[in-house]
């Protein structure tokens, strides 16, 4: 099955090529050049991910992430020219999955799209058990007790990735190559970001976080099982 | 005379309070004279104070001298007339009974009777009991005998003035004169002297001893309250000096204090202006300036948020396009077997001249931004000693092309220190790129130490070198040490800038030796607590002689070339 991909640029030229580039690949492509129709686009185009350019004409890149996010667990990767690091942290928090800079090349494109879009890791049980957390692996569901917690499907790889190897310490390159599929050094804020992201939904007191901890100078850690 | 001390007494006594308000504590005696000194320099109030204190008791001891004596001597020319009126007195009244009592010639009884009925009247008459007389002419055998009372003492007469009484019969003679005093010592006193005329007998001195303890005590009092005055005169106008001073100096030192805030960067304190005098006219002019000097760096904030903006813009309208470019270059290029050999070539010259154009404007945005001053490190504590063993790890591969050998020394830096690893990572990464370029094969040692400040990497390599011109030049933009070199690593000519701009941004130093024929040593050093660089870089610049047998002692040490692979706890 071909994936669909949302191209939010409000640049015509870069989106045509990039609708080129992503044919070529073989997805499926819809466009937007509009900050202020993106998020009825997504509504209608009803895609597999969506490429969101952070500099748009009526609302910014940012603020289409986050309403996007408040409907939907969809992979959003951002297309930014801007490398301040505010900008893309911003971008970050607002619930992008990852982002890549301009220029970049084609073959760094489809690489991370295709990481955002390859199926679930297969873990080797059903059900894993992190801190008072249930998680069902193949019903793609986490519940504390009987309520389940709505994460996007990075949040959920994030936290698999932690909760099949209780016993491991993750460093931050470690997930950035398990979860975003980077094989090279890339910004450790992004790991950063979305544990803040993940330990918001999750943790009781994410000042006090129980569920995804911090081994200080080396990474992260499942919390112990309840 | 006392007065001389006295009126040093209160300059003294201000100096010790200012001291002991100044520098409390009475124990710092040895400090004082510097104290002193410095208070001298440094305080207008206190120095002028001090002058003040100085010229108003100079005047002041003048003034009290002056009416000391103008006052004594006023004081003892009208005792004097005093003294005179009285002896003339009380001499008369003795003459006129004298004159009219009848006596016997010849009678030594009656002329006593009557010397001592004449002795009463002058004791009653004479306001002095200390009488004395004696006969000029002592032919006459019935004349009556010298007599003195009151304890008159006759040295106290001197020969002239006995003489000078002799002489005549009308004038009066006066002397002063030291009396005995009844605590055994003397006090100042006038002698008066004159002729009593015994009918038949002959004459007689008389003479009056009047004490002057009273005038004296007037005078003692007069002085002390005159020196008392005189002292609290010049205390009190010290005083009026330090208040009135301080309402010159309090708007000054102000004035002082909020230039130094201003100066701080705190633009918007301004002095308080009251009134219309010159210190008003100060303030305002200092305000007026204040004025002036924030709306011109407001301007230039301004302008460097227009030119910040302005990159940004650029960045994003430059790199949009660029994207688009490359893109479609590298779309092209990857088709370029099926293209002609000239179009093919075309596409690959265009696809490396894309990518290259890429890196010069990365590189042109970065150092217009530390230019702007808007770059922001992010700290995460970093092993200095794994950040470089990634580096040459990712690295391998260009080091193997051009045949070269990188080896890492260690020592120390493996203790996590603040720094931006990327920009740390990015400055390592260049350092080692331009060795192995210009390496000549030769390997490169890359050493990593640490001391208590700082952490330290030196990348050596053993090529062509530079002369001392060309590496005072090697942190410049666009500079290049030899133009006709080929390049073989794409590079833009700002790397060794961006990584000088890094190194400082971190308030750490990138520094570079360099020989012609024995190659370059670049160190870069970081402080450790994110402070400044106090001392000396943990790794020394310039190469130890018998450089070679160090690096041959150097064992190679195997780099691992999976980078992701992770480490053991250090």
């Amino acid at each position: 099955m071909t994936s669909r991909i949302l191209v939010v640029d409000d640049d015509t030229a870069l989106a045509e090529m990039i609708g080129i580039v992503l044919r070529t690949e073989g997805f499926e492509t819809a466009f937007c050049a509009d900050g202020a129709k993106a998020v009825d686009a997504w509504r209608t185009e009803r895609p597999d991910l969506v490429l969101l350019d952070l500099m748009l004409p009526g609302i910014d890149g940012i603020e289409v992430c986050t309403r996007i996010r408040q409907e939907s667990g969809i992979p959003i990767i951002m297309l930014t020219a801007r490398t301040d690091t505010a900008d893309v942290v911003k971008g970050l928090e607002s619930g992008a999955d990852d982002y890549i800079v301009k220029p970049f090349n084609p073959k760094e494109l489809v690489a991370r799209i295709r990481t955002r879009l390859r199926p679930a890791t297969q873990s080797a049980s059903d059900s894993l058990r992190i801190g008072d957390l249930t998680v069902d692996v193949a019903a793609h569901e986490v519940r504390r007790g009987e309520d389940p917690i709505a994460l996007t499907p990075l949040e959920f790889e994030l936290l698999v990735a932690l909760a099949s190897k209780p016993q491991q310490v993750f460093s931050r390159e470690m997930l950035l190559e398990q979860v975003w599929g980077y094989h090279y050094k890339a910004d450790t804020r992004l790991v950063n970001v979305h544990v803040q992201r993940l330990r918001a939904k999750v943790e009781l007191d994410p000042d006090n976080p129980k569920i995804v901890t911090t081994v200080r100078g080396v990474g992260y850690r499942a919390g112990a099982v309840v | 005379m006392t007065s001389t001390g006295a009126t040093e007494t209160p300059p003294r006594s201000v100096n010790g309070r200012a001291k002991s308000r100044a520098f409390g504590g009475w124990r710092e005696w040895r400090g004082w004279p510097d104290d002193l000194t410095r208070l001298w320099r440094r305080s207008l109030r206190f120095r002028i104070v001090l002058v003040t204190l100085g010229l108003t008791a100079a005047a002041v001891l003048v003034a009290c001298v002056w009416m000391a004596l103008v006052i004594q001597n006023d004081l003892f020319v009208s005792r004097k007339e005093q003294v005179l009126g009285d002896a003339r007195r009380a001499t008369s009244a003795a003459q006129e009974t004298l004159d009219n009592a009848a006596v016997q010639t010849g009678d030594s009884v009656q002329l006593q009777t009557l010397m001592n009925s004449v002795l009463a009247i002058l004791v009653q008459q004479s306001s002095t009991d200390m009488i004395a007389a004696a006969r000029i002419d002592r032919t006459a055998p019935q004349a009556p005998q010298d007599f003195t009372i009151g304890g008159f003492d006759k040295a106290l007469i001197s020969d002239g003035m006995r003489v000078a009484v002799r002489s005549s019969a009308e004038p009066q003679w006066w002397q002063s004169v030291a009396l005995p005093a009844e605590d055994g010592g003397t006090m100042p006193g006038i002698l008066v002297g004159q002729q009593l005329v015994l009918p038949d007998v002959g004459a007689y001195e008389l003479y009056f001893a009047y004490d002057l303890g009273s005038a004296a005590g007037t005078l003692g009092f007069i002085q002390f309250t005159l020196w008392v005055v005189g002292i609290g005169l010049v205390l009190l106008i010290g005083g009026i000096a330090w208040f009135v001073l301080r309402s010159v100096t309090t708007p000054i030192s102000e004035a002082a204090q909020t230039s130094e805030r201003l100066a701080a960067g705190q633009l918007t304190v301004r002095i308080p202006v009251r009134g219309e005098d010159e210190l008003a006219t100060l303030g305002r002019s200092f305000n007026a300036m204040a004025d002036s000097i924030e709306s011109q760096i407001k301007e230039l904030a301004e302008l460097s948020l227009v030119q910040q903006r302005f990159v940004s813009d650029v960045s994003h309208e430059l790199r949009t396009p660029l994207t688009t470019i490359r893109l479609a270059a590298d779309m092209i290029n990857d088709q370029r077997d099926e293209f002609d050999p000239a179009t093919a070539r075309a596409a690959e010259l265009l696809n490396a001249q894309v990518q290259r154009f890429e890196t010069l404007l990365t590189d042109l945005l970065e150092i217009s931004r530390y230019d702007a001053g808007s770059v922001q490190l992010e700290l995460e504590p970093t092993s200095l000693a794994h950040l470089a063993e990634d580096v040459i790890a990712s690295m391998h591969q260009l080091a193997e092309q051009h045949d070269t050998d990188v080896r890492l020394v260690a020592p120390g830096g493996y203790t996590p220190v603040d720094m931006d690893p990327r920009r740390i990572r990015r400055i390592v990464r260049n350092l080692l790129g331009n060795a192995i370029e210009h390496g000549e094969r030769r390997p490169i040692v890359v050493t990593v130490d640490s001391n208590q400040q700082a952490v330290a990497l030196g990348v050596r390599d053993f090529g062509l070198g530079m002369n001392a011109g060309d590496a005072e030049h090697v942190f410049d933009r666009f500079w290049r040490a030899d133009p006709s070199r080929t390049r073989t690593i794409g590079g833009t000519g700002l790397g060794l800038s961006i990584a000088l701009g890094d190194a400082r941004l971190h308030g750490g130093e990138l520094t570079v030796w360099s020989e012609p024929g024995h190659g370059s040593h670049f160190v870069l050093t970081l402080p450790r607590s994110g402070g400044r660089l106090t001392s000396p870089s943990p790794i020394r610049l310039e190469p130890v002689e018998e450089q070679s047998d160090e690096f041959t002692r150097t064992q190679p040490i195997e780099i691992r070339t999976d980078a992701a692979t992770p480490r053991g706890a250090s």
